[in-house]
């Protein structure tokens, strides 16, 4: 019960601050705030592979990409598309890929499962660039519809306002979150983590590993798949660079790292601080990424646990300190 | 001879010469992936930084044959002091499973590192380094010409395998390295420092991909994205080749060479994804690779 109630300790602030944003930040604040939104939830389901399956995956960015094109391909070809099943269009297909791949990825692991997802990647880089007539290469499809988003009893609100728009996207995103967050608590979530620790025990358990790696990947490639479709929205457009680019599978894992392993939350203040990293630096956006990659390489090495290492170590010594004074007022009170 | 077969040589020299490049780069990462278990995913990326430190060995000096002694010794340098003072430092950490994960990380930072380093040093437009006077101008044999340089890349390469073949097969420190990429621990049981031995691995893999560098400079110009084709090469070869296995990095490379050299000519744009589906398939039902022989 406890547990919970720490958990709901960082979701509402969290819900109430983006809740309010809008209203606060202006335009150019707001677009960030999506992005790191959108890219929050990208790491939080390449995190789920990495610190709860103990899977490394090189190539994560295929899944994205495929929520991207899926939901753009919906829009384009299927005439009159609603708004919310053009995104569940776009996380099906990336679903319908991590379910295609499975039988190849989950007998592997480590290195092994690092190069598979890289090459697999790799072979859908070349089948995008390749059929650029259909998939615009790398000039990418641009300029779709967006169609309004139908609510039954209230009616059709108007997705081109960018406020509208962000609360729809931010809805999505925290629903898909937070289903993520239940996963890992469910009891299937307790096998994943036992799997990554120890799947011969697993399997000696009766639990079929395979399938339940199987499992884990299509959830994982089904939220990202959101991630890539709500990101195709939001900017319109869809480039092969954009969402398969050399740094596309890296980046959400590098926030993982910096936002620390091991945690739910860790990844997005992974994100977070890439992001106000980026934003600080805006005056030199070339010198960004190299200072990112030195947060990276010092975080590893000095404080391989994240960020998340950091609040814990502050939040023991606030324990300790609390109980000193706790302490020093009993021993006030007794003299 | 008619224009199909001097066609068809020119490729294969062609693909000879990649594929000799190729295998440098990719020697260095497997001999280092076999020995530490660390797949060094910024391996490729030193091959790139060599290339920029030639250049500008060159601007400065004038002189390609300074440039190709100096810059990979440069690169030596980086690499065992990124062995001695990040990676050792990680081992330290008893991360037990995870430590690969921290591994990886770890080199995909200096990958990203040395790139963007590059870039700011150097900028993004691509430089171009002069091939020497000396290997100028074509080889013309009954009616073929080929550039001599590529010529030259294919001798100094062979030069170089026998050399490192000599080293690895012929000499005490040679028997030290295999025995280490067959079983580390075993091997220090046996008294071999082998902090030692790993640091001279990385030492020799990061010069071999250095001497790679500058070599493919004035064959493939200089800039940031030079790293990432040479990055997806190596990674299929070692793949394929087998962890650790230096006759199948031989082979693999010979062939995605003139795989390369005669899909250009051939399969425009299919080339890419025959071969990583090839590698899907041998990472699948064969994980040690078509020539590893070690669990």
């Amino acid at each position: 019960m406890k547990r919970n109630m720490r958990g709901w300790l960082i979701w509402i602030p969290m819900i109430g601050a983006l809740a309010i944003a809008p209203q606060v930040l202006g335009a150019f604040e707001i677009t960030i705030v999506l992005g790191m939104a959108i890219f929050a939830l990208f790491s939080i389901s390449l995190n789920l592979l990495l610190s709860f399956a103990g899977l490394l995956s090189f190539g994560h960015a295929m899944f994205f990409a495929a929520g991207a094109y899926g939901t753009v391909f919906a829009l384009e070809y299927i005439q009159g598309v609603p708004l919310l099943p053009a995104v569940l269009i776009g996380a099906l297909s990336a679903a319908f890929l991590a379910l295609a791949l499975s039988p190849l990825l989950v007998r592997a692991s480590g290195h092994t499962f690092a190069m598979l997802t890289m090459a697999f990647s790799q072979i859908m880089y070349a089948i995008v660039m390749k059929y650029s007539t259909i998939t615009g290469g790398n000039d990418g499809i641009s300029g779709f519809p967006i169609p309004a988003l139908g609510i039954p009893g209230i009616g059709d609100i108007d997705m081109t306002m960018e406020r509208n728009f962000y609360y729809a996207a931010i809805t999505i995103l925290g629903i898909s979150a937070w289903v993520m967050w239940f996963f890992t608590r469910t009891p299937f979530g307790s096998i994943m983590i036992s799997m990554r620790d120890n799947p011969e025990r697993v399997a000696y358990l009766g639990f079929n590993v395979s399938i339940s790696k199987a499992v884990v990947l299509v959830v994982s490639a089904w939220f990202a798949g959101v991630a890539g479709s709500v990101y195709a929205l939001f900017q319109n457009m869809v480039s092969v660079d954009g969402v398969l680019g050399p740094m596309s599978s890296f980046t959400p894992l590098i926030n993982c790292f910096i936002g620390g392993l091991g945690t739910f939350i860790g990844p997005v203040f992974g994100t977070g601080i890439g992001t106000m990293l980026t934003e600080l630096m805006s005056a030199h956006p070339e010198q960004a990424q190299l200072v990112f990659s030195f947060v990276l390489i010092l975080l590893v090495l000095f404080l391989p646990g994240g960020v998340m290492t950091l609040y814990w170590k502050v939040a023991a010594k606030w324990m300790v300190l609390q109980n000193r004074i706790q302490s020093a007022f009993l021993k006030g009170n007794h003299g | 001879m008619d224009s199909m077969t001097i066609m068809m040589i020119t490729q294969g020299i062609h693909g000879l010469a990649y594929g000799m490049l190729l295998f440098l780069v990719a020697s260095g990462f497997t001999l280092i992936f076999g020995m530490m278990g660390i797949l060094n995913i910024a391996h490729a990326s030193f091959f790139m930084l060599a290339a920029y430190v030639g250049f500008q060995v060159i601007q400065w000096s004038g002189s390609f044959w300074l440039a190709l002694i100096v810059a990979p010794i440069v690169i030596t340098v980086v690499g065992i002091v990124m062995e001695r003072v990040m990676l050792r430092r990680l081992r330290k950490f008893k991360l037990g499973k995870a430590a690969v994960l921290f591994e990886l990380m770890l080199t995909v930072g200096v990958m990203v590192c040395i790139e963007e380093a590059v870039k700011n040093l150097w900028g993004t437009d691509p430089q171009i380094v002069n091939v020497p006077a000396l290997l100028g101008g074509l080889l013309r044999y009954q009616g073929m010409q080929y550039p001599i340089y590529r010529m030259f890349i294919i001798v100094l390469s062979c030069a170089i395998l026998l050399l490192l073949g000599l080293v690895l097969y012929k000499t005490r420190l040679g028997n030290f390295v295999r025995a280490a990429v067959q079983d580390a621990e075993m091997t220090g049981a046996l008294g071999v420092n082998v902090p030692l031995v790993f640091s001279f691995v990385f030492g020799l893999g990061t010069w071999l991909a250095g001497v790679a560098g500058v070599a493919a400079a004035p064959m493939l110009t200089v800039f940031p994205g030079l790293a990432n084709q040479m990055m997806l090469d190596s990674f299929i070869v070692v793949a394929l080749g087998g962890f650790g296995s230096l006759l199948g990095a031989f082979v693999i490379s010979m062939l995605l060479g003139e795989l390369t050299a005669f899909g250009i000519q051939f399969l425009p744009g299919y080339s890419t994804i025959i071969l990583f589906g090839f590698m899907v398939l041998v990472l699948t039902f064969r994980p040690l690779g078509l020539f590893g022989e070690r669990e």
